[in-house]
């Protein structure tokens, strides 16, 4: 039940792309905003068509402008949850989900299943925006679709409802057997979600790739604007200490954060960003930040401005460091030289500190 | 007071509605939703009966149905007798001049459904028609409404574009307004308040009708 | 053969059931002038009749444009000639009575009903005269003929700045007596009718002052056994009594 998007446009923005989903894959589109990303989502939905495009799902084709074949979006089984949730106003939770072709008891089903249990009968306007998301996602699966799309689903959401959102969608994957596209702009959700990336811009594919790499890709993160660049460390919780900071091994050294949850042993990633690291050639000295890493310089890329982006490495893992290259420079930084990477313990955020995600690449 | 002519207004207000129920919903919804070269037109051309004084379009109706027309050599060779001057030939001016009062509102009700609330309706495979009676019309049914009672009110008052296409034929033509009118060139000034305090009675009650639905309207979408 | 269109209307609801609406009452078109002699010839004839009254001219373009009237009592000549002429009547009909115009002036105010219009030159002269209806010149046979009668009294270029005009001689005397105008020039019948003569004084303008009134009536190509009988019927002395309790002459032998 393989997804295939082509597509190719000049207006209303120009648009030319190609790419696969595979069944239980989740594949991230990212880019810029007008980049095309929800543009080419609407053309999977068929609430759009190209000037010039093929999508096909599992061999079946949705558009074919070839061969002049063009569903109506009813008649394509997919299942979309919209920025806005998009809800029927007049409607229950438990009527919204219905209205997708679901009997009672399987739309109540799939309610429990996004735990929304109890809240069957509350209207749209009664429902919290995290509430209303999950209704629109049981809303989704209730169509059994054979693609499911979200459209920057959760940018409308708090950063709390938002990691449990997450989360539901990660419980899901277990269920989902059909192809899923992700449209955000959120690197840390295409990070935590999704198993392939496709980074679009200006209506091009510009890279493509498990998330892992495209994400640590600085080339690639470069016409996105890079300020949620960065990288992510592991480290174990070691302790609680008394004033408020935990204190956590990593690779090469303890990390002190603010006041991390969780029992002492438990593993967490650290996301750290690029723009929150300062790069030092010695062991600095009566400085205030806590932590400093030292690490192996990897490479150094210039960008189009001012900046520059240093990858570290720190033991297996990297580091991402945004500095001036007239820093580069006066430093005298190169591949191979040894490191130190500073960051402060206050610029890490609780929501920075993620636990180990079953089926995290 | 002349019953005869009241039942008769009534009557033509009912079947203007009527007619016009369905052209709202589609026309109104057409309208809504689509973007497309000579919309301005098409818009124009349904709020024209606005701008127009009535004997204007009571001329140019009488020219469109008259005995010389296409359309009504049509009538009468159908049906025996000419289509102006009856109450079916009011009944189409009725439609024609009620447009606007029928369709801008019904129109601004589907405009009011919000684009991704249309589009998830699609999405959860409703075709047009399903998603109409179930998403669509729920939410939009108050202006539709709105759109039909000032349709019924503005029918019950309506004087220049009846007398001309209608004549003031008794109980065929006569409506309330130009009985009232009727009464007054016959020095009947009592009869003539009367039908005017009943006419004014259901006018007044119908547009505290649709204020009403407007405000209803308003507090369930927000 | 002419499809029930009455049926599928007024029978599927129950807002269209209406009691008189039998197609078997004919349709008479009367002028405004004739409004209150019918009612008492209406009376005087044993069939129901339906009747529509206006402006000769309107109802004579009614006519034209396919209205269903049986039966045409005109204001005057011209109009029913007119349409015998264009072929929408069968012949020119005949004249059924004679009109007459008189002056009317509102009891609430305070100039006289002076058959020779001194006490009008006057108050126009004097400057106090407000307004002065009259039916329109253009159309109306009745305003046709209270111009001619004020050319005559040599009256009508000074009244020009006061006249109000009425769509029809009905309305005309509505404003003669609406308390706002000072009188004015309407056809006798209404004159002297119950509800204005309640209000209002009038004086019958001598008939040489203007061409004569002749009312003409004729059968349409729609007339039906009712019609041709009421067309006899107004022929009739009976009739014409009761036309001459109105204010009309007799017809001019012929």
């Amino acid at each position: 039940m393989a997804l295939e998007v082509r597509a190719r446009a000049e207006a209303p923005i120009p648009l030319d792309v190609r790419f696969t989903v595979e069944p239980g894959e989740l594949v991230a589109l990212v880019g810029p905003s007008g980049a095309g990303k929800s543009t080419i989502l609407r053309a999977i939905s068929g609430l759009y068509q190209p000037h010039e495009g093929r999508v096909t799902v599992n061999g079946t084709p949705w558009l074919d402008t070839a061969a002049g074949v063009a569903q109506p979006t009813h008649r394509r089984r997919v299942g979309v949850v919209f920025q806005s949730y998009a809800l029927f106003p007049q409607m229950t939770a438990l009527a919204n989900v219905m209205a997708a072709g679901a009997d009672k008891s399987r739309a109540a089903d799939l309610l429990a299943l996004v735990h929304l249990k109890g809240l069957e009968a509350r209207l749209p306007r009664a429902l919290s925006g995290g509430q209303q998301q999950r209704v629109a996602v049981a809303r989704a699966l209730a169509r059994e679709p054979e693609v499911l799309l979200l459209d920057e689903p959760f940018s409308a959401v708090d950063h709390a409802t938002r990691e449990g959102l997450y989360a539901e969608i990660q419980r899901l994957r277990a269920h989902l057997d059909m192809p899923v596209v992700l449209v955000t702009h959120d690197m840390e959700e295409a990070r935590r979600l999704a198993d392939r990336i496709v980074v679009i811009d200006h209506g091009k594919v510009v890279r493509e790739g498990p998330a892992a790499d495209v994400l640590f890709d600085p080339a690639a993160m470069r016409g996105m604007g890079l300020r949620g660049a960065g990288a992510t460390l592991t480290a174990q919780i070691a302790e609680h200490e008394a004033d408020g900071l935990t204190r956590l091994d990593g690779a090469t050294g303890p990390l002190f954060l603010p006041r991390v949850t969780g029992p002492v042993g438990e593993v967490v990633r650290v996301r750290i960003l690029a723009h929150d690291v300062i790069l030092s050639r010695e062991t600095p000295a009566q400085l205030s930040a806590l932590n400093v890493i030292p690490g192996v310089i990897e490479d150094i890329l210039p960008g189009d401005g001012p900046g520059a982006m240093v990858t570290l490495a720190v033991g297996q893992e990297r580091l991402l460091a945004r500095i001036t290259q007239r820093s580069v420079r006066a430093m005298g930084l190169a591949p191979g030289q040894r490191c130190h990477a500073v960051v402060k313990t206050m610029a890490v955020a609780p929501h920075h500190v993620g636990r180990d995600d079953p089926g995290d690449g | 007071m002349d019953w005869q002519a009241l039942w008769l207004s009534l009557s033509l207000a009912f079947w203007t509605v009527l007619v016009l129920l369905p052209v709202a919903v589609f026309l109104g919804r057409f309208l809504a939703y689509h973007r497309f070269r000579g919309k301005g037109a098409v818009e124009a051309l349904v709020i024209l009966p606005l701008v127009l004084p009535p004997t204007v379009l009571g001329f140019y109706l009488l020219v469109a149905f008259g005995a010389a027309s296409p359309v009504g050599r049509a009538w009468e060779a159908l049906f025996g007798g000419p289509l102006v001057f009856s109450f079916e030939g009011l009944v189409a001016a009725s439609v024609l001049f009620n447009l606007p009062f029928a369709i801008q509102p019904a129109q601004r009700g589907f405009e009011a459904v919000p684009v991704e609330v249309r589009e998830a309706a699609a999405c959860c495979g409703m075709s047009p028609m399903q998603a109409l009676r179930r998403v669509e019309l729920p939410l939009a049914w108050p202006g539709v409404l709105t759109g039909m009672v000032l349709t019924f009110a503005h029918t019950l008052g309506e004087f220049g574009i009846v007398l001309m296409v209608g004549g003031s034929i008794p109980g065929e033509t006569r409506t309330i307004a130009i009985s009232i009118y009727d009464r007054v060139q016959a020095f009947d000034m009592a009869g003539a308040a009367q039908m005017s305090g009943v006419l004014l009675a259901i006018s007044l009650g119908t547009v505290a009708l649709t204020f009403w639905l407007s405000a209803r309207a308003g507090r369930r979408l927000s | 053969m002419p499809l029930p269109r009455r049926h599928f209307l007024t029978s599927a609801a129950a807002f269209a059931a209406l009691p008189a609406r039998a197609a078997t009452a004919p349709v008479i078109a009367a002028a405004a002038s004739l409004r209150f002699v019918m009612a008492d010839l209406e009376t005087a004839f044993p069939d129901a009749l339906r009747v529509s009254f206006g402006s000769s001219g309107t109802l004579s373009q009614q006519l034209r444009n396919g209205a269903p009237f049986e039966l045409f009592l005109s204001a005057d000549e011209a109009y029913v000639q007119g349409l015998a002429h264009d072929g929408h009547l069968p012949d020119d009909g005949v004249i059924y009575a004679r009109g007459r115009l008189s002056l009317i002036v509102p009891k609430s105010g305070d100039m006289e009903a002076d058959a020779t219009l001194d006490a009008l030159e006057a108050r126009l002269t004097a400057g106090h005269l407000r307004r002065f209806a009259i039916a329109n010149p253009e159309h109306a046979p009745y305003g046709i003929r209270a111009r001619e009668a004020l050319i005559h009294r040599g009256l009508w270029q000074g009244l020009q700045p006061f006249l109000v005009l009425g769509e029809n001689v009905a309305q005309a005397a509505q404003f003669a007596v609406s308390g706002n105008a000072d009188g004015g020039l309407v056809a006798a019948s209404l004159a002297s009718a119950g509800p204005l003569a309640a209000r209002a004084r009038s004086a019958l303008i001598a008939e040489d002052w203007h061409s004569p009134l002749n009312q003409r009536m004729a059968l349409t190509p729609r007339a039906g056994t009712v019609a041709r009988t009421f067309f006899d019927f107004l022929q009739s002395n009976e009739a014409r009594a009761i036309f001459a309790r109105h204010g009309f002459a007799a017809p001019e032998p012929a």
